[in-house]
């Protein structure tokens, strides 16, 4: 029995150290900046200095609005383009013979550890050749035409295609199915759950981008979320109250998000499946 | 069925052209271009037609007691970061692999700080760490003085910026090798864990003797990448130290893109860029050399 009362109070202990800094930053946002450092280390949940006023200055200043739209857009079109774009090479991969498939793919596989951060100045250059810098359509161009191919989907989405049983395929190509239908009406289905997954961490990933944006995104009106979020913390005057409001707007959608494609995540195959 | 064989390697290629055209232009045609700056004095506004540089800007860059600085500070963020976070991992997984609702909370609870972005958390922490400055202070500082512990600077402290950097990593990240690592559990044979317990074998010895060969694939999994990731340390010193104070945060990344945009010496960023993927890439291989050699 107290074994039980131990583990409940080390599991409530463990939780609140990785829960506090995001309910303070939630608790914050509602605080007058001159209240949020100080007083004893209870201060942020009682006490006076509460308001509404930094979300509206949050908004105003980092220019929010049109900064979610932009990035909901980015998210939206690498999630969406990406899945079909790796899905289509994934399940060549997987499901078709052809001459220089191993080659190829291994060639993908030498990718996955390629480090955005190698990339980033060169591909700052070859988006600029290319016109995707700039104005509005160009930067939007820019922030998300160069990740719609991702190897590491690539790979993970080959690896559920290529669990399917062969019978199903079989049965439609008897039927008269030619290729696009046997991947777009049967084995795209059947991967569901690993589609979702690879979304959902495309949307954690890009839409906690900082260095791309920060290089190619430059004008205000193609200004992404973290961008401007960072931006309001960097450019004096600071006001703390208005970053925090700022950080929960920011972090809202990703929540949403989350709690949508949650019940189909699937990390089993990244886990077991690189060798 | 001999007609879709047949068929299937003219329907292949269009399979792969969208994927194969884009990683063409936005990864190996920017990483050859990148590869040829590093060989010569490119700069910024004119890149190309530069002359000739050799081996120079890597030589130059080996030298540089800033990026020496950086690659160091980078290391001791991985050494750092990797076995603590791994473990802590592992054994939040072990911990909240039980049935009950409860425990399933308290796994989104460890996995919340992984999907708010890292931009967030970077300017999130910077105000946890906050130094003390009369009446006002961080609730880091606020929270160590309940238990005694003198408030300290924190991320202005030379010594303390890059562990307390490491450690709002760790926090961010354990929740994501948590869920891998739970993923992992699955392959754990419950007859033998079974049989284990049956012949008197404690819950170290079976953690230690059946749980960890049989996850060996996750561990080598979140190993790899944890360690690429630490490698690519930007943001969070970018935003809450600057790479301050003195150069105790500055980042293999960083340098990089101040390399870039700051001096603007392309061939020098492009040399820096390539030995960083040097870098990681060795890294990747020698822990799967390491890592897979464990198990014969």
């Amino acid at each position: 029995m107290s074994l039980r009362v131990l583990r409940w109070t080390a599991a409530a202990l463990v939780a609140a150290v990785f829960l506090a800094p995001l309910l303070w930053m939630f608790a914050g946002s509602f605080r007058e900046t001159s209240a949020l450092f100080r007083g004893g280390p209870w201060s942020w949940i009682g006490g006076d200095g509460w308001t509404w006023d930094n979300y509206g200055e949050a908004w105003r200043r980092g220019a929010l609005g049109r900064a979610s739209l932009n990035t909901l857009l980015q998210v939206a079109v690498i999630g969406g383009g990406g899945l079909f774009v790796n899905s289509m090479a994934a399940f060549a991969f997987a499901r078709m013979r052809f001459a220089g498939r191993e080659a190829l793919f291994a060639a993908v596989v030498v990718f996955v550890i390629l480090p955005v951060e190698v990339l980033a100045v060169p591909l700052f250059f070859t988006a600029r050749d290319l016109g995707l810098t700039g104005g509005y359509t160009s930067a939007m161009a820019g922030l998300t035409l160069p990740f719609l191919a991702k190897a590491f989907n690539i790979y993970l989405l080959r690896q559920h295609f290529m669990a399917l049983p062969t019978a199903l395929e079989e049965a439609a190509v008897i039927d008269g199915a030619g290729a696009w239908r046997v991947f777009w009406n049967i084995a795209l289905p059947a991967v569901r759950p690993a589609l979702a997954t690879v979304v959902l961490l495309d949307v954690l990933t890009h839409w906690s981008d900082f260095l791309w944006p920060l290089l190619v995104a430059t004008r205000e009106e193609t200004r992404t979320v973290q961008i401007g979020l960072a931006n309001l913390f960097t450019q004096p005057p600071v006001d703390w109250g208005a970053i925090l409001a700022c950080a929960v707007m920011a972090t809202l959608p990703v929540l949403l998000s989350f709690r949508l494609l949650q019940r189909h995540l699937v990390l089993t195959d990244t886990g077991a499946g690189i060798k | 069925m001999s007609d879709w064989r047949r068929r299937q390697s003219r329907a292949a290629v269009w399979f792969l052209a969208p994927a194969g055209i884009l990683l063409a232009v936005f990864v190996v045609w920017p990483l050859a271009r990148s590869l040829w700056w590093s060989f010569h004095y490119a700069d910024l506004l004119a890149p190309d037609g530069q002359p000739w540089a050799g081996g120079s800007h890597y030589s130059d860059l080996l030298r540089d007691p800033r990026f020496r600085r950086a690659f160091a500070n980078t290391a001791l963020f991985a050494v750092l970061v990797v076995p603590l976070q791994t473990t802590l991992a592992f054994f939040l997984a072990l911990w909240v692999n039980r049935p009950e609702p409860a425990w399933r909370w308290l796994r989104v609870v460890f996995f919340l700080p992984t999907i708010v972005a890292m931009p967030v958390l970077a300017i999130l922490w910077t105000m946890l760490y906050q130094p003390a400055q009369g009446d006002e202070t961080g609730l880091i500082n606020a929270m160590l003085g309940i238990v005694g512990v003198p408030a300290q600077a924190w991320l202005r402290d030379p010594l303390l910026a890059l562990p307390a950097i490491a450690f709002m990593s760790i926090w961010q990240g354990t929740g994501l090798q948590m869920m891998v690592f739970l993923a992992g559990l699955q392959n754990v044979p419950r007859e033998t864990l079974e049989a284990a317990r049956v012949d008197g074998a404690g819950a170290w010895q079976r953690t230690r003797h059946v749980v960890v060969p049989a996850m060996r694939n996750s561990i080598v999994f979140v190993v790899t990448v944890t360690t690429i990731l630490a490698f690519r340390l930007f943001v969070q010193p970018y935003l809450m130290t600057r790479g301050g104070p003195g150069n105790s945060t500055v980042s293999l990344v960083q340098t990089i893109y101040e390399t870039t945009f700051l001096a603007q010496d392309l061939g020098r960023a492009c040399a820096a860029a390539f030995l960083f993927l040097l870098l990681v890439g060795g890294l990747a291989l020698v822990q799967r050399r390491l890592l897979r050699e464990e198990r014969a």
